[in-house]
């Protein structure tokens, strides 16, 4: 199923916040949306998501969601977004549960999540005794369960230090190449936006608009930290947008 | 470095180690000071009643209002006042709670029933409910009805603010993530607002149980023979100290008991908190 | 920290007892503080008062006055009254074993011919055929608390005809009136005063004298500080004095009718200034009137009723049962007599 965002706009009152936005999401693919801080990314991936609605512009899906999808636009969130008071397993549940899948069925669901995100001795753990990684790891675990046909990654990785990122973005990667999903990754990081994105989309600062589209060929799974393509796309996304963080930090410390 | 006439005079100054400049402002669990204390104020109540020096009439000798108690409990008396007051806590309390916690709730889900019923539950609030029991007694009768009415009525205002304050303060984005996985309005409000409203609920629940108590007493004032307050505000009317403490001690454990009681829920409600 | 003196404890008794306590007097030079409640039985006070009998004893009187009983009492014991007339129960007899407290003489005594304290039922108990207080069995009495006048009188009354009765605590005359009114209650028994409009209005029927079953019975007496009992004999005696020759001037003039009509009326009046303040002088008058009671000559003391509640309150176990009589009264000031 891909997404197709048609001129999008909104508006919080007076606060233009996107302008413009047309873009396409194809199946299989890893969009990453980078741009400096306020430039109105999480906003776009909630209007995608549906949570919130478009000033202006309509978001389209097209073609039908794979078989077996509960949730064709799932999220994960910065904050994991995980129920304290449940377990792994049970946080797990929760999003099948409405959907009406218990018992055996469920199980195999989790059983089969928990392996694909390494989480299967923990399952029975409460959110309060994991560290961040793996709570965000029981996030896509989560997102992973109900079948999704776009997922929607808001800052994933940011609530979590250098290294574990490192390893969750390998998670990310192996999980993607056994098994290709639609994602739209927001960053403000343009390290993981080279890593995982067969697309870059670099908003410009508020009111966002699209300032480049820059796609890297390389296989994510053959990308590694000193691959010159990749190093040569993240020194042309920074030169794009350094003058923008810049402005936008200016603007910032003005009010 | 320092010139020469400088470095004579002042030697350089021996390791001196850094002074500790921390701790305090944790509050750490001191069973025992809380023990010493009561044993040390008893102990000089007993003292100074024995010699005198505190008159009968000021307070009762400890040892006595002991007496007294081991004669309640020995005549069966105790039990005589305990189960109806107890009765009338428990459905009090029950009613008025649970009546608070579902309307807390609907404060908390509905911005019509908030902008409806916070006013009203913010006028009821402060009135002492005890101004109401003659009311009450002619509303419910003399009998229970009036004194289940009153704990009710004591303990419902403070748990629907209390709710909908814990209600409020759930995490909006645990609410912004069920919905995005599609759950149900119900399935949001059961599985993430409640559980996540459940602490605020539960200190809340401390609050107006200690109020049922102190409402326990003036509940028992109308038409109650026996009664833990019943049993107290006749010693007050005898001036018999030794019963009238032998119950505010009774009264006293029971909080005691209630506030334990709510910690073991609250710790295997809310064994998830950090 | 447990410097509790005598005054905060009893004020924290006061308190439970649902009332408010006097702010302290100076009990100095002969300056004298008088405990009343706004009750036609307390006129001996305001007469001694506004007659200048007080004076002419040689105190000045101050009148304090106070909603109910209770705090009364507490106050006596806290020092902050001096003399004050109220209704003998468990809880004086308490402060008096506790050292605090006298009774030096009576007031108010039921007297069998004289209009006394009428026993009351509810309308509905009424219809249902409590007509009289031999019909009282099973049924409920109306009372402040127990250890109080009206639990001594429905106890005795029942005790008399053989019947049960469940007596309920209401704390104030207020709520027992409410829950009379309402049948909440089957009876209760009260001065004629309160019970006799009461049965005026349909709402609750006399059913009888308290008198018939408690003849003699001494209602209230006078009481003070064990320390003034004790310590200031002149002072004491002067306040009798001057309460005495009130007494002698209400029961001359109201009972007697000594000074017929008009003599009658200037009582009224002088009693209106206390009682029934906010109604006007006609509407009061009537209460007055009908309020009269007669109250012991000389202050007076009937020690056989005395002695009778003193034993009644022991054998309900409401007061320690090794008190004497002798902690209870301090018999030496007036004359006592075997009623
Ligand atoms: N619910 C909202 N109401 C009003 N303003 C909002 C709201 N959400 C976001 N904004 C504003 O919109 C702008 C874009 O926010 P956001 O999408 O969170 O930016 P980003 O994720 O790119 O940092 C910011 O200026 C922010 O203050
Ligand atoms: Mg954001």
């Amino acid at each position: 199923m891909d997404i197709r965002l048609e001129s999008i706009s909104h508006r919080y009152g007076d606060t233009e916040v996107l302008r413009d936005i047309s873009l396409d999401i194809p199946t299989g693919q890893i969009v990453c949306l980078v741009g400096p801080s306020g430039c109105g990314k999480s906003t776009l991936l909630r209007l995608i998501g549906g949570l919130e609605r478009p000033s202006e512009g309509r978001v389209l899906q097209l073609g039908s969601s794979p078989v077996g999808c509960l949730n064709p636009l799932t999220f994960v969130f910065q904050d994991f977004a995980l129920l304290p008071w449940r377990s792994v397993k049970g946080n797990i549940s929760l999003v099948l549960e409405d959907h009406g899948i218990r018992g055996a069925k469920a199980k195999a669901t989790i059983e089969d999540v928990l392996a694909r995100t390494k989480l299967s001795d923990f399952a029975n753990a409460l959110p309060k005794q994991l560290s961040g990684g793996m709570k965000q790891r029981v996030a896509i675990a989560r997102a992973l369960a109900v079948n999704p046909a776009v997922m929607l990654m808001d800052e994933p990785l940011s609530a979590l230090d250098s290294q574990t990122r490192e390893l969750l973005m390998d998670d990310l990667v192996s999980l993607w190449s056994r098994q290709p999903f639609t994602a739209v990754y927001v960053t403000h990081n343009l390290a993981e936006a080279v890593r995982l994105g067969h697309t870059i989309v670099v908003l410009s600062r508020r009111p966002g608009e699209i300032r480049e589209v820059v796609t890297i060929d390389t296989p994510i799974q053959d990308r590694s930290a000193g691959d010159p393509v990749c190093q040569r796309k993240h020194d042309l996304l920074w030169e794009l947008m350094r003058e923008e963080a810049r402005a936008a930090d200016e603007e910032l410390i003005d009010g | 470095m320092a010139d020469t006439s400088t470095s004579h005079n002042q030697s350089p100054p021996g390791p001196i180690e850094v002074r500790f400049r921390g701790g305090g402002f944790a509050p750490r669990s001191r069973r025992w000071v809380g023990v010493v204390v009561f044993v040390v104020l008893i102990a000089l109540i007993q003292w100074g009643t024995q010699t005198g020096w505190i008159s009968p009439l000021t307070l009762p000798k400890p040892s006595d209002v002991l007496a007294t108690f081991g004669e309640l409990w020995e005549s069966g008396l105790l039990f005589k006042h305990l189960q109806p007051s107890l009765t009338r806590l428990v459905v009090g309390a029950a009613l008025g709670a649970s009546a608070g916690i579902a309307v807390g709730v609907l404060i908390g889900l509905f911005s019509h029933v908030r902008a409806g019923l916070v006013p009203l539950v913010a006028a009821i609030f402060p009135i002492p409910k005890i101004a109401l029991l003659p009311l009450f007694v002619i509303w419910f009768g003399i009998d229970e009805g009036s004194k289940y009415a009153l704990i009710a009525f004591g303990t419902f205002t403070p748990t629907v603010v209390a709710t909908y304050g814990a209600v409020d303060n759930v995490d909006r984005s645990l609410i912004r993530m069920g919905q995005s996985f599609g759950l149900s309005w119900f399935s949001i409000v059961r599985k993430i607002v409640l559980p996540g409203a459940m602490p605020g609920i539960l200190s809340g629940l401390r609050i107006s149980l200690a109020i049922a108590i102190i409402l326990l007493v003036a509940a028992e004032m109308l038409g109650a023979e026996y009664g833990i307050g019943a049993y107290i505000l006749e010693a007050g009317a005898l001036y018999d100290l030794e019963r009238l403490f032998a119950g505010v001690v009774i009264l006293s454990l029971l909080g005691v008991i209630l506030s334990g009681v709510i910690g073991v829920i609250e710790r295997r409600l809310l064994g998830w908190r950090t | 920290m447990v410097t509790f003196n005598r005054r905060q404890t009893l004020g924290l008794i006061g308190a439970a007892a649902a009332s408010s306590l006097a702010a302290p007097a100076i009990a100095k030079n002969r300056k004298v503080v008088v405990g009343a409640l706004r009750f036609t039985s307390h006129s001996g006070s305001f007469i001694a008062l506004e007659r200048g009998y007080f004076d002419d004893a040689g105190l000045d009187v101050e009148l304090k006055f106070f909603q109910a009983a209770q705090p009364m009492a507490v106050a006596i014991a806290s020092g902050d009254v001096d003399y004050a007339v109220t209704a003998m129960s468990g809880g004086l007899i308490s402060l008096a074993d506790k050292g605090a407290i006298k009774v030096i003489g009576g007031a108010l005594s039921e007297e069998k011919g004289i209009d006394g304290q009428k026993i009351l039922a509810s309308d509905a108990a009424f219809k249902a055929g409590l007509t009289a207080p031999s019909e009282l069995d099973g049924k409920t009495y109306g009372m402040s608390t127990a250890g109080s006048s009206f639990h001594y009188m429905g106890s005795k009354v029942a005790q008399a005809e053989g019947v049960e009765v469940k007596f309920k605590p209401l704390q104030k005359v207020g709520a027992i009136i409410g829950a009379l009114k309402s049948g909440q209650i089957d009876a209760w028994s009260i001065v004629p005063h309160i019970a006799k409009p009461l049965a005026g209005s349909g709402a609750v029927h006399i059913i009888g004298n308290i008198s018939d079953y408690l003849p003699g019975y001494q209602v209230t007496t006078v009481f003070t500080s064990a320390k003034n009992a004790s310590d200031e004999r002149d002072q004491t005696k002067d306040f009798l004095a001057g309460f005495g020759k009130g007494v002698s001037d209400y029961n001359s003039t109201m009972i007697d009718k000594v000074g017929g009509d008009d003599g009658v009326n200037a009582m009224v009046d002088l009693i209106h200034k206390y009682v029934y303040t906010n109604r006007p002088r006609e509407k009061a008058a009537p209460s007055i009137i009908n309020g009269t009671m007669r109250i012991n000559d000389g202050a007076k003391l009937n020690i056989a009723s005395i002695r009778d509640q003193l034993e009644w309150f022991q054998s309900e176990d409401l007061v320690g049962k090794d008190i004497t009589l002798d902690t209870v009264v301090d018999g030496s000031y007036v004359e006592t007599y075997e009623g």
